[in-house]
């Protein structure tokens, strides 16, 4: 009974202010990837996510770092076959983190416009609560 | 395998990705864009269409969605004309980008950096701080030539220049900006200076401007100015410059009393005989006349002047110098005197074997080591058809090592060679007896095979060599290395 639950505010555990019974907008588990090749950048725009949706309020689960993909490319380095053998090792990493929250998608919007980075791409994953 | 197939996870959950807009100069407008294909709608999240390149305004008009052909709609080609773009069918709105006020908009923003260097001056410029000079009240007797020192000792070079924004001086530029050519009470005339001069006898003219110009400029205007008063007509046409000298004179070389005064911040005491000499010229007034004079004008007495001693002298200098000419040009025309330094040394006036010996150097000569010859013709020397006299009176020296080779202690191959030339040297011998007619092919055969024998066992014989003398060669390419030019190479 909608009535019903809208008079009797059930016992929740609430933390966030505005918070009237009722949810307003459906809190779906959102996921957000930062992958990058500079730790800098990256673990800056983490640091910026993580104070943003605490600031908010929302149920986060801490940057999980995900172990760096090191990705190599090993070439002669002479463009002929003359010489002696000598052999480039090319490395790129990856890094990744992982924030996982729990909000509504427009507040995820928020706080993911704010903190721009060049280099770390962002990528969000919305699913059901 | 495909058991999979049913009991799939339910994939509900939608992936979106920040690219940045499409056609954005600024890297850091981004919007969120699906990228999986799954069938699970998030309302709130990248809704607007962002990759819609054209930002024109939305033709509602179903059959206008590519408007490259056919005539614009009106209000599309009202825009354009609005933006100032011509007016030829195209649709430049395409290519137009709306500024939106994004979330960086703070970084978009100026602000201006703390660490900016402000415009370095122009080349010919130079800055001095002269936050040191004193600018005391203006002196009874204010002499161009100390005060510079005194301001030049308390100047100091200035490396980093930093725009003096004070804020008096910045609002009475904003100011000037404003009212340029208005009202003539503020502000200064440009030829404020002139002004005053002519009215020379106001008094309230030049303590306004005093006052004025002492808010900026410091002392030197002030210096100019009370320097512009002086330029009263003088009987002799006598420059500002003159007055200034005397002045200076008088005062700074006048008092001899002064020597040991020592040396002031700037000025320096001249010692006496100097101070004299000026006085001396100082006395003289050149006038300088609009005629140019040369001492040949004087010479021939063309023109009267009052100071006839200068002539004489200047003459005299003239006879003496023709004078000093000749007798340069003479004394290089005799010859030059040969000057013989004879190199006599104490000892060795008689030359004896010893000495002789001593001065060879290992350079030219190369003194092996040196046994009795033994049998002298050990190996018969190749006798090529053209040689008729053998030589046997040199020692030659064979091979990069420049030994003695017929010399040195053959080994068994002394007697196959002995063997081998033999045979060579009969065809030879027969060759000769015939004068040539006829060298059978045979003959031809053997012969080429004696010398490539030869050659074989010389090749054989150098390497043995070689490896016998190894040890000298290492000792002798150190020495090069050291001594000799770096292309000696001897192993």
């Amino acid at each position: 009974m909608a009535a019903a639950d809208v008079a009797y505010a059930p016992p929740m555990k609430s933390g966030k202010p505005g918070y009237e019974g009722g949810v307003l907008e459906p809190q779906h588990r959102i996921r957000i990837t930062l992958s990058s090749r500079n730790v800098k950048n990256l673990e800056k725009v983490c640091g910026d996510l993580v104070t943003g949706a605490k600031g908010k309020k929302l149920r986060l689960k801490g940057p999980v770092r995900i172990p760096t993909k090191v990705l190599h490319i090993t070439t002669r380095k002479s463009p002929c076959g003359e010489g002696t053998n000598t052999w480039d090792r090319f490395e790129m990493r990856i890094h990744k983190r992982v924030i996982d929250l729990v909000s509504t998608p427009d507040v995820v919007k928020q706080i993911t416009s704010i903190t721009i980075e060049p280099g770390v791409e962002v990528e969000v994953t919305i699913s059901d609560a | 395998m495909g058991g999979r197939g049913g009991g799939r996870k339910p994939r509900n959950f939608a992936t979106f990705r920040l690219f940045p807009r499409a056609g954005a100069a600024d890297p850091n407008d981004r919007v969120f864009v699906r990228v999986d294909n799954n069938e699970y709608t998030v309302p709130g999240f990248a809704d607007e269409d962002s990759f819609d390149p054209s930002l024109s305004d939305p033709t509602a008009d179903a059959g206008h969605l590519h408007s490259a052909s056919g005539p614009l709609p009106e209000h599309v080609r009202r825009e354009i004309l609005e933006l100032g773009l011509p007016d030829d069918g195209y649709n430049y709105l395409s290519h137009l980008r709306e500024l939106r006020p994004s979330a960086a908009a703070a970084a978009s923003s100026f602000v201006p950096s703390s660490t900016a260097r402000p415009e370095p001056l122009p080349l010919d410029v130079k800055a001095y701080d002269a936050s040191r000079v004193r600018v005391g009240p203006t002196e009874v007797e204010l002499d161009e030539g100390r005060t510079m020192c005194k301001v030049a000792a308390k100047t100091a070079p200035v490396r980093r220049i930093e725009k003096a924004v004070d804020p008096d001086v910045a609002r009475l530029l904003d100011e000037s900006d404003v009212s340029h050519a208005g009202s003539e009470d503020e502000g200064l005339e440009e030829d404020f200076v002139i002004v005053a001069n002519r009215a020379e006898g106001e008094e309230s003219e030049e303590e306004e401007e005093d006052e004025e110009v002492e808010d900026g400029n410091g002392v030197f205007s002030d210096v100019e100015e009370e320097f512009d008063f002086e330029d009263d007509p003088k009987p002799r046409e006598r420059r500002l410059l003159d007055e200034q000298f005397d002045l200076l004179a008088l005062e700074e070389y006048g008092d001899s009393d002064e020597d040991d005064k020592g040396v002031k911040d700037g000025e320096y005491e001249l010692p006496s005989e100097v101070i004299d000499e000026l006085k001396l010229f100082h006395s003289q007034n050149i006038c300088v006349d609009e005629e140019y004079r040369t001492p040949a004008d004087f010479v021939r007495r063309k023109l009267e002047s009052s100071t006839t001693d200068e002539v004489d002298e200047s003459v005299h200098v003239i006879k003496k110098c023709a004078e000093y000419a000749e007798k340069y040009l003479n004394e290089t025309a005799e010859e030059e005197e040969v000057v013989l330094v004879s190199e006599s040394s104490d000892e060795s006036e008689v030359w004896d074997c010893e000495t002789i010996v001593s001065t060879f150097s290992n350079l030219d000569n190369h003194p092996g080591k040196i046994e009795t010859p033994g049998i002298p013709k050990r190996r018969l020397p190749r006798v090529f058809p053209g040689e008729t006299a053998t030589i046997n009176d040199i020692i030659k020296l064979h091979g990069k090592e420049r030994l003695p080779v017929e010399y040195l202690p053959q080994r068994k191959r002394g007697g196959e060679k002995e063997k081998k030339v033999k045979p060579a040297e009969a065809t030879i011998g027969d060759k000769f007896k015939k004068g040539a007619e006829k060298e059978t092919k045979e003959e031809k055969k053997a012969r080429k095979a004696a010398v490539k024998e030869e050659k074989r066992e010389a090749r054989k014989a150098k390497k043995e060599l070689k490896g016998l003398y190894k040890s000298e060669t290492q000792k002798a390419q150190k020495v090069a290395a050291v001594t000799g030019p770096s292309s000696i190479r001897l192993m």
